[in-house]
Formats: structure tokens, C-alpha cells, sequence
């Protein structure tokens, strides 16, 4: 009938202009939401620091180290293990296991890299012997110069 | 006739000398019993210049000239005093010598500040063993045949004032006991000098020991009241060196001292008081002094500008100097009218001093060189100065570029240290020390725009967050309205 | 369609309502209303104070995430915050503005209810709790006020702890128990951290729970002059939807207003703090210490027999005890009496703190 069509179209109208304002409010708290939480999680990503680029870094004399043994040295910001194998030659790789970055170390009584973690072990090219690793180790080159062990980053 | 009378007044004059001299010597008892004695003083008195002024042995020993009588005229009580001790001596010639009114009794025009300036003087102190000064008056003097200062024969005499200087001044042995780190070759260098040599000749005109040093002022060379003292320096070398008269008989030019004057050397030296700065000794050397040859005026200028002297040495530069006679540093920089350098120096513009010698064209690779240099030279100013801007302009608007300010730091030490890798005239050398600069100044413009965009970004935002916040706001409202309606 | 959502929300409530008795809740919740009268504005300003202090929370967790509060890093870590971390700039202006804003807050709730008398039986405990969550703001904000370790705040903790230290009897041991020592040093930055991120939240959210809970148990206070209205002449807004769509909105403004004053006017960090530097010409403490600092200046060296800085202390330490047990000695406002001391008392302590504080500003 006449008089309820028109009752409805009003009403129809009313509540099309309602929800119109509930999906305005909806969507306008959304997007307040978001402008909100978008700086929060920017935030807490870290920050990018500059990296200072080091391309070699000297150790010390040849005669420094003794042979078959190893160390940790500081390369710019990672750690790079160099070891004096038995017949005096030098060799250097990345010195984060490639499992779960532990720090590795050389073992004298193995003759090989280990990693105290989970019982990860490199032989002396830096490849996978045993244990969790999925990776090998980063080589990393050394030159004896002037008396004086260099290492430097080997080209990619 | 005419010639009878030209010789009449000569000879009259000659007369009256002698007649005069003989009075002295008729009155002069002390005199003349010490000559019979043939007492050694005596014999060389009449040399004196003392002696010819009348002066008899009384006026230095004291006591009674005109007595014959031994006791009477070496009378304590008449004034006698023998001799002297050494270590007051001086006190007789002073005297006399340090009173202007007796001075001039005796028609003498010599000043009598002698003594004055030789109580402030280095050799004033006392001697080794207490024996009074170091050197006084009779030291340098002598006594008993004293002689006019310029008389040749008098110990003071240009010629021969090098040998007095060096009996104690070339003797290790006498100096250890006073100051064991004065040298004692002065008179050997000297000697090798051009000073030395014409002093050798018999030119009393050229500098000696007294020319530099003053003769009773003398001061040790560290004193800044020192002739020697090394901002002294110059107007004493000038004293002869800016005489024009004087210098054309060596064919010596005389502007040195104005040019050095005006020179950065100069400035810093006189003006400025640093004494790090050379004087004229530093680079012709003080005893032994004389111009540095072509070849070696790089080593005396490198002596202290190291850097530049070891890039030139190695550069192609030196080479073909020597070869054509040009003189290292100073072709390009001068010598005595150093001043200060400027970017202009270098390039392909009229200004440079490369074009003097290289010229446009593609066999002449000095001339590309020394464009590319001033090229990027002026590029990285240019740069540094922009940076400058946008990190200013970033400050203006807040934010914070601390460290980009603070990196630009190092520019300034690149284009100091570029004006220095210049001098090996090798792009290759010269670009991988200015390449840095260009280096940081990239990164320092980045950090700065990136600094202002950042400042726009903040404000965006804020103000898509406020529409938005508005805008809810707006919508909350209606529907507030919205629902107390219905109630 | 619209079925559809209500039966997904509807099973989501059911399964909550059965475990937890929701319906109780929203019952109790529908009920909760607010007198609805000339003096409703002022009502806003505990629940700004509460936004506040979440804001505070947050932001105070996140700058947490990057500060470091030893004497040689707390410095460079804020530099760190508000120049290398995205947004670092924001979250630490929000931090700084939002914690004035809220001890301002604070202030103006606890007149609001002063002199609308909140405080009267059976309210005592809510304005004691109050008080001590008023305490603890202040506390906050001196604390707080230190931690990035610049000129400014170490000059400021230095004359601060100085005045603590004028308490008789108790004033030197509880010097060297703020300070970790007889110096403002990193020992006290150590202190003031724990203070400003363990300590005074703990306290706080407690006397900050029970204040919340005797409110929804008691409801709303009603003003004095309304509680005497018949009761068909009492108008009220229900608290939900009404006067919380209305406190949303409002709360929506004060964060934007937080946005703005991060942007436009941010909180500057000065320099690092040197021990050795002489104080800086016109030290002075945040505004809301201002005025009991101001009272110091003006102080004589000596008043009657008595040191100059203890009658100060004393006389603030009279009148805070009078302010905070009010609802102890009014006894005329639970008799249904007006009480005019009371009214000007509140005037008097509103135009003194405004005065000195004006005054702190302006003069060196």
C-alpha cells in the first residue's frame, strides 16, 4: 500500500544513511588504526647504522701466531677465525657457524673448525664435515706482507 | 814660489805636530823612565791613539806624571793604582770613555754610551774563574797600542775583527766552559761565504761579526734584544742590503726587504710574531750565507715544507727545472715576495702560473693536467658549499644533521691536503686524495635532503592523520547526535 | 547478511557468556550513568588523565626498546631515538608532551572533584587514592625528566634532591637514597630508571586499579548542589553508548593534539650533562615544580630562628597534609552544610600555585 511504501522508502533511506555512517566510522577508525600502529612498527625496525667499510685488516707478525692453532679476530664488525695450520700456512674464514651463528673455534685434537653449540664441524676448507651446518664457511684471504699477516675479504 | 808657499803651511803644520808631540812626550815622566827601562808597554805606546791625544800613562795608572821621583809619582796618594786587576780593569777606561764632557775635551766625536750597552751585553757576565767580564774593553780593545777604529790596524777593524772574534769564539776548548752548545765554526763558514771572501779581499765594507751582532750590545741569539734575534733580522741584513748606494758596487739588487716584508714569511714573521716563520738566515744561512743555488733551493724550502718538497722531487718537474736552470720553488712561488697561495695559482687561466710554461695542445699533458686539477678543485668547493646550504637549510627547519656538519670537517683537510698532492703534478695521486672529499660530501648532501624531505614527510603525515582523526571525529558526532535523538 | 553477522558475533558471545557470565556484565555496564549538568565537562578529565598514562605506557615501552641507561650511552641512545629510529622523533615528543599533559590533567581532575566535593563520604578512599596517584605522577615526571642524562635535567635532579635533602631528620639518608650516593652521578641514573619503569608503574597501576574499581562500585559522583535535586529532576547520560562515544571523541582530539605538539613543537634534547660545568643561568624545574621552587627563591635565609628552606618545607608539608585529608576535617559537607572555608581554600591554593608558577616563569 501506498502509505507503507513510503514508511519504508524513509525508513529504507534512514537506514541506508545509517549504515553509510557506520561504514564511514568503520572505515575511518581503520584508518586512524593504522596511521597509528604504521610509525609503532616502523619503529621498532631496527635502524639501518652505517657500516664502516674495511677491506683488510693486519693481525700481527708471521712469527705471532704458533702453528696448528687458531683465533677470533675482529674483521670491521663480524668475526673472521684465523688459523696457522702445522706447515705455517695461514687461512682465514667467517667466523659464524652457519647453523645458528654461534661463534666457531679451531680444535687442535680434531684438526678441524668446531662449533661448541651443536657440535658443528668444518674441515680446513671451510666445508661442512659433520654436525647441523647447512653452509660452509666464508673464505677469507690472507697474504703475508713485510713480515705481517693480512686478511683481507676475497672477491664474490 | 808659488810651490815654496803651497808646502809652507804643510810644513808649518808638521811642525807644530811634532813640536806638540815632543811636549808630551817631554812631559810625560812615567814615560820616559819606562822607555829607558825598555819596558814593553811603552815601546808600543806611541802607536796609541791615547798617546797622540796627549794622554799620559798617568790618565789610565794614576798617580804623578810630571814627577821624575819613582815614589812621588807612584804615589797611592797622587792616585796611583799599577796595574789593574783583571777583573775591574775596565773601571780606567770607563772612566773617561763613559763621560761625554771629558770626551770632548780631548776633540773627540765617539759616543759614550759604551758602557752602558755593555752592561746589559752577554760578555758583561762574569768569567770563568771570577776574573770580571768575560770580555772587556782591553779583550777586544787591547791597551797600549790601542788605534782608531778605522784604522786597519786596529784589532777592531773589519779585517781583522774576524780573527779577535774567533780566538775565543772558534776555540772548543774556551766556549765549553761558557755554553757547550754555541758552535765554533762561525769563522769557517763564514769564510765560505760571500761576506767571508770579500772580507778575505780587504773589503772592510762587507758584513762581519759586528755588522750582525752589534759590538758592546752584544746579546745571546735566543735574546729578543739581539741584532740576531730572528725578528730582528731582517732590518739588520737590510742595513746593507736595502743601500742602494752601497749594493751597486756588488751589483747586488736592494728590494729584498720590502718584498720580504710584504711576503706571507714576512707578515708572519714581524707582524705576527711567529717564530717559526724564516728569517733571512734560515734559507741563505747565517755565517755562511749566500744565495741557494738553483738545485737546492727545493731542499732549503723543503727543509720545512717537506710534503711539497718530496711530491716535487718525485714529479717531472724537477727534472726539467734542472735541466733549463729554472730555480725549483721559486719559478712558480718567488723568493723573496712569497705570497699567500691561492687557487687561482693553478689551472689554464691567465692567472696560473702553468700556463707560464704549458700551452694548449695535445702533446703538452701538463696543460690538461693542470685544468683538471683546478677543475676539481673548484668542484669540490663548489659542493662543499652547497652541502653547506641544505644542511643549514635542514638546522633552519629542526631538524637535527649533527653528523653531516661534523663530516664536512674532513673536506676541509681534503683541500689543504689537495693543494699539497698538487706539487707531484700527478692527477692520478692528486685525485685518489680529493676523490675522499667528493666522497663525503655526497653522503653529507644526501643526509641534508634527505633531513628536509623528512621534515615535509612529518607534516604530510600529521596532516593525513588529522583529516582522518576529523574526520572520525565528525562521524562520531552525527552519530552521537544520532543516538540521542532516538532517546 | 546482516543474520549472518549477528549469529558470528552472537556465537563468539555465547561461548564467552558462558564461561564468564558476560550478561552480568553488560547488564551492570548498561545501568552505569552520569549526572548530566552545567559541571559535566570537568568529568572528561579523569578519563583524559587515564588515556594519558596509557599513551605513557606505550610510548615509555617503545623508547625502551632503543634506551640505554648508563651515565656515558643514556645520552646518545635519546640521540639515537630521535634521529636514526623511524618515527624515533615521534614516539619520544609524544613521551615528553604526553606526560605534561597528563600531571596537567591530573590537576584539573583533582580540583574538578575538589570543588565539586567527589571526595565527600562514601568517596574518602578514592580521593586518598588519588593523591597518592597524583604523588606518583609528579614522582614520574621527576624521574623521568632525567633519564636522557642533559644539562638541563641533571642541573634540575642536582637542586631537586638538594631540597629533599633540607628535611630534617629524614632529609639526608633519603638524599643519598634518591641520588645512590652523595652526587648526582650514574649511580642516580640507575635509581631513577627503576624508579621510572618498574617501581612507580607497579605503584602506580595499583592505587590506579583500586581508584578504577571504587568508582564502577560506588558510580559516579554526584556535585553537591545536584545530589540535594529531586530525584525525577536529576538528568543523566548513560554511560554507554553516550558519554563514552562522547569521551572517545574527545580522546580522539588529544592524541592529535599529542601529534601536533610532537610536530611542531618538539622536545628539544640540549646537551649532554658534564659533571664539572657550572649550572646554567636560570635552572628551573619542570612547571609543576615551579611553584613550591619559585616559594624557595623568595625565602630568607632565615626566619625567626629557624632556617629559611625548613619553614618552606614546612608550611608545603602543613598544607599538602590539609589538602590530602580534606574529606578528614570537612565535616560541614556530609551534614548537607555548604562550606565556604573549604571553597576558599581551594581558591586560595589554586591562585598560589598559578601565581608562583607565572612568576617562575618570568623572572630569572
Amino acid at each position: 500500500m501506498k502509505g507503507n511504501n513510503s514508511d519504508t522508502s524513509i525508513h529504507n533511506t534512514k537506514s541506508k544513511r545509517r549504515d553509510f555512517l557506520n561504514i564511514v566510522l568503520s572505515g575511518g577508525f581503520i584508518a586512524w588504526l593504522g596511521a597509528l600502529l604504521y610509525p609503532v612498527f616502523k619503529y621498532l625496525e631496527p635502524p639501518v647504522v652505517e657500516e664502516v667499510k674495511v677491506s683488510n685488516v693486519k693481525i700481527g707478525a708471521v712469527e705471532d701466531m704458533e702453528k696448528d692453532s687458531g683465533k677470533i679476530i675482529r674483521f670491521g664488525n663480524k668475526p673472521v677465525i684465523v688459523i696457522r695450520k702445522q706447515n705455517g700456512e695461514y687461512i682465514a674464514f667467517g667466523g659464524v657457524c652457519t647453523h645458528l651463528d654461534c661463534i666457531v673455534q679451531y680444535r687442535k685434537d680434531y684438526g678441524q673448525i668446531y662449533c661448541a653449540c651443536h657440535n658443528g664441524r668444518y674441515d680446513l676448507n671451510g666445508r661442512v664435515a659433520s654436525g647441523p651446518p647447512p653452509a660452509p664457511l666464508t673464505k677469507y684471504g690472507v697474504t703475508i706482507k713485510n713480515d705481517e699477516v693480512i686478511v683481507f675479504q676475497e672477491a664474490s | 814660489m808659488k810651490k815654496k808657499i803651497k808646502y809652507f803651511p804643510a810644513s808649518a803644520l808638521l811642525l807644530i805636530f811634532i813640536c806638540g808631540m815632543v811636549r808630551a812626550q817631554s812631559n810625560d815622566e812615567c814615560y820616559k823612565c819606562h822607555l829607558d827601562l825598555g819596558d814593553a808597554p811603552s815601546k808600543i805606546y806611541k802607536t796609541d791613539i791615547h798617546f797622540i791625544k796627549g794622554i799620559s800613562c798617568a790618565g789610565c795608572h794614576g798617580g804623578d806624571f810630571g814627577s821624575d821621583d819613582m815614589d812621588e809619582a807612584m804615589n797611592k796618594e797622587k792616585g796611583y793604582i799599577g796595574v789593574p786587576a783583571r777583573n775591574n780593569r775596565y773601571q780606567v777606561c770607563v772612566n773617561c770613555h763613559n763621560d761625554e764632557n771629558k770626551m770632548k775635551r780631548y776633540g773627540s766625536s765617539l759616543a759614550s754610551d759604551q758602557y752602558e750597552k755593555f752592561k746589559m751585553s752577554v760578555h758583561y757576565k762574569p768569567s770563568y774563574n771570577n776574573q770580571g767580564p768575560i770580555a772587556d774593553c782591553i779583550t777586544c780593545h787591547s791597551v797600549h797600542d790601542i788605534k782608531r777604529t778605522n784604522d786597519p790596524l786596529s784589532k777592531v777593524y773589519p779585517t781583522q775583527i774576524i780573527s779577535l772574534c774567533g780566538s775565543c769564539h772558534s776555540s772548543a776548548e774556551f766556549m765549553q766552559r761558557y755554553n757547550p752548545a754555541l758552535p765554533v765554526d762561525q769563522v769557517q763558514k763564514y769564510r765560505t761565504s760571500v761576506h767571508g771572501k770579500l772580507n778575505a779581499k780587504g773589503d772592510p765594507n762587507a758584513a762581519e761579526c759586528v755588522s750582525c751582532h752589534g759590538s758592546h750590545e752584544i746579546q745571546p741569539v735566543k735574546d729578543s734584544r739581539s741584532l740576531v734575534y730572528a725578528t730582528n733580522i731582517p732590518s739588520v741584513c737590510a742595513n746593507c742590503h736595502s743601500d742602494t748606494k752601497l749594493m751597486s758596487k756588488y751589483k747586488i739588487p736592494t728590494d729584498q726587504y720590502d718584498k720580504f716584508v710584504s711576503s706571507v714569511h714576512g707578515v708572519a714573521l714581524l707582524e705576527k710574531g711567529d717564530l717559526s716563520a724564516p728569517s733571512c738566515n734560515d734559507c741563505h744561512g747565517n755565517h755562511g750565507a749566500i744565495p741557494p743555488g738553483f738545485e737546492s733551493i727545493s731542499k732549503v724550502c723543503g727543509s720545512c715544507h717537506v710534503l711539497n718538497m718530496e711530491l716535487f722531487e718525485q714529479s717531472p718537474h724537477k727534472i726539467a727545472f734542472d735541466k733549463n736552470n729554472h730555480p725549483e720553488c721559486e719559478s712558480c712561488h718567488g723568493n723573496h715576495n712569497i705570497i699567500h697561495s691561492t687557487d687561482e695559482m693553478i689551472g689554464t687561466q691567465e692567472s696560473s702560473v702553468c700556463v707560464n710554461c704549458h700551452k694548449v695542445g695535445d702533446d703538452d699533458k701538463g696543460y690538461m693536467v693542470a685544468g683538471e686539477m683546478k677543475r676539481l678543485i673548484d668542484s669540490l668547493r663548489i659542493q662543499d658549499d652547497e652541502t653547506k646550504k641544505i644542511l643549514d637549510q635542514a638546522v633552519q627547519k629542526g631538524m637535527d644533521v649533527s653528523d653531516a656538519t661534523f663530516s664536512l670537517q674532513d673536506v676541509r683537510q681534503v683541500l689543504i691536503q689537495s693543494r699539497t698532492t698538487i706539487h707531484s703534478f700527478d692527477l692520478d695521486m692528486f685525485k685518489e686524495n680529493i676523490d675522499d672529499g667528493f666522497n663525503i660530501v655526497s653522503k653529507a648532501k644526501v643526509t641534508g635532503e634527505e633531513a628536509i624531505d623528512e621534515f615535509y614527510f612529518r607534516r604530510i603525515g600529521l596532516g593525513i592523520s588529522t583529516i582522518i582523526v576529523t574526520l572520525l571525529v565528525i562521524g562520531l558526532y552525527i552519530k552521537l547526535r544520532k543516538i540521542e535523538k532516538k532517546a | 547478511m546482516e543474520s549472518e553477522k549477528k549469529s558470528k558475533h552472537g556465537k563468539i558471545f555465547k561461548w564467552l557468556d558462558e564461561r564468564y557470565n558476560l550478561t552480568g556484565l553488560i547488564e551492570f555496564a548498561k545501568k552505569k550513568s552520569v549526572p548530566k549538568f552545567r559541571e559535566t565537562i570537568w568529568y572528561y578529565f579523569g578519563g583524559i588523565a587515564l588515556l594519558l598514562f596509557v599513551v605513557q605506557v606505550i610510548s615509555g615501552i617503545l623508547l625502551l626498546m632503543y634506551y640505554k641507561g648508563t651515565e656515558d650511552l643514556a645520552f646518545e641512545s635519546v640521540h639515537f631515538i630521535t634521529t636514526k629510529v623511524s618515527f624515533g622523533w615521534l614516539i619520544r615528543s609524544v613521551h615528553s608532551w604526553s606526560a605534561n599533559l597528563m600531571v596537567l590533567s591530573v590537576f584539573i581532575h583533582m580540583f574538578s572533584v575538589y570543588f565539586l566535593k567527589g571526595f565527600r563520604k562514601p568517596r574518602e578512599l578514592t580521593w586518598y587514592t588519588g593523591i597518592g596517584l597524583l604523588a606518583i605522577s609528579m614522582a614520574f615526571g621527576f624521574s623521568g625528566y632525567l633519564l636522557p642524562w642533559n644539562e638541563l635535567a641533571f642541573f634540575a635532579t642536582k637542586v631537586g634532591t638538594d631540597i629533599v635533602g633540607e628535611v630534617p631528620l629524614v632529609g639526608e639518608p633519603l638524599l643519598k637514597l634518591l641520588r645512590g650516593g652523595e652526587d648526582v652521578t650514574g649511580a642516580t641514573l640507575s635509581r631513577f630508571f627503576g624508579f621510572h619503569v618498574a617501581i612507580f608503574p607497579g605503584i602506580f597501576i595499583i592505587l590506579l586499579t583500586l581508584h578504577l574499581l571504587m568508582i564502577q562500585r560506588q558510580g559516579i559522583a554526584e556535585p553537591e548542589d545536584y545530589a540535594k535535586l529531586p530525584p525525577n529532576e536529576k538528568k543523566t547520560i548513560p554511560f554507554f553508548p553516550n558519554f563514552a562515544l562522547r569521551e572517545l571523541l574527545i580522546w580522539l582530539i588529544v592524541i592529535n593534539i599529542l601529534a601536533i605538539l610532537a610536530v611542531f613543537f618538539p622536545w628539544e634534547l640540549g646537551t649532554k650533562a658534564d659533571a664539572f660545568a657550572s649550572a646554567p643561568v636560570g635552572i628551573k624545574p619542570e612547571w609543576y615544580f615551579l611553584f613550591m621552587f619559585q616559594v624557595f627563591k623568595f625565602l630568607p635565609g632565615e626566619i625567626l630562628f629557624l632556617p629559611g628552606e625548613f619553614v618552606g618545607l614546612l608550611l608545603f608539608g602543613i598544607g599538602g597534609l590539609l589538602w590530602a585529608f580534606v574529606p578528614f576535617w570537612d565535616r560541614r559537607t556530609p551534614e548537607g552544610k555548604r562550606n565556604k572555608i573549604l571553597t576558599y581554600f581551594g581558591i586560595f591554593v589554586i591562585i598560589f600555585i598559578l601565581v608562583f608558577t607565572i612568576l617562575g616563569f618570568i623572572m630569572e
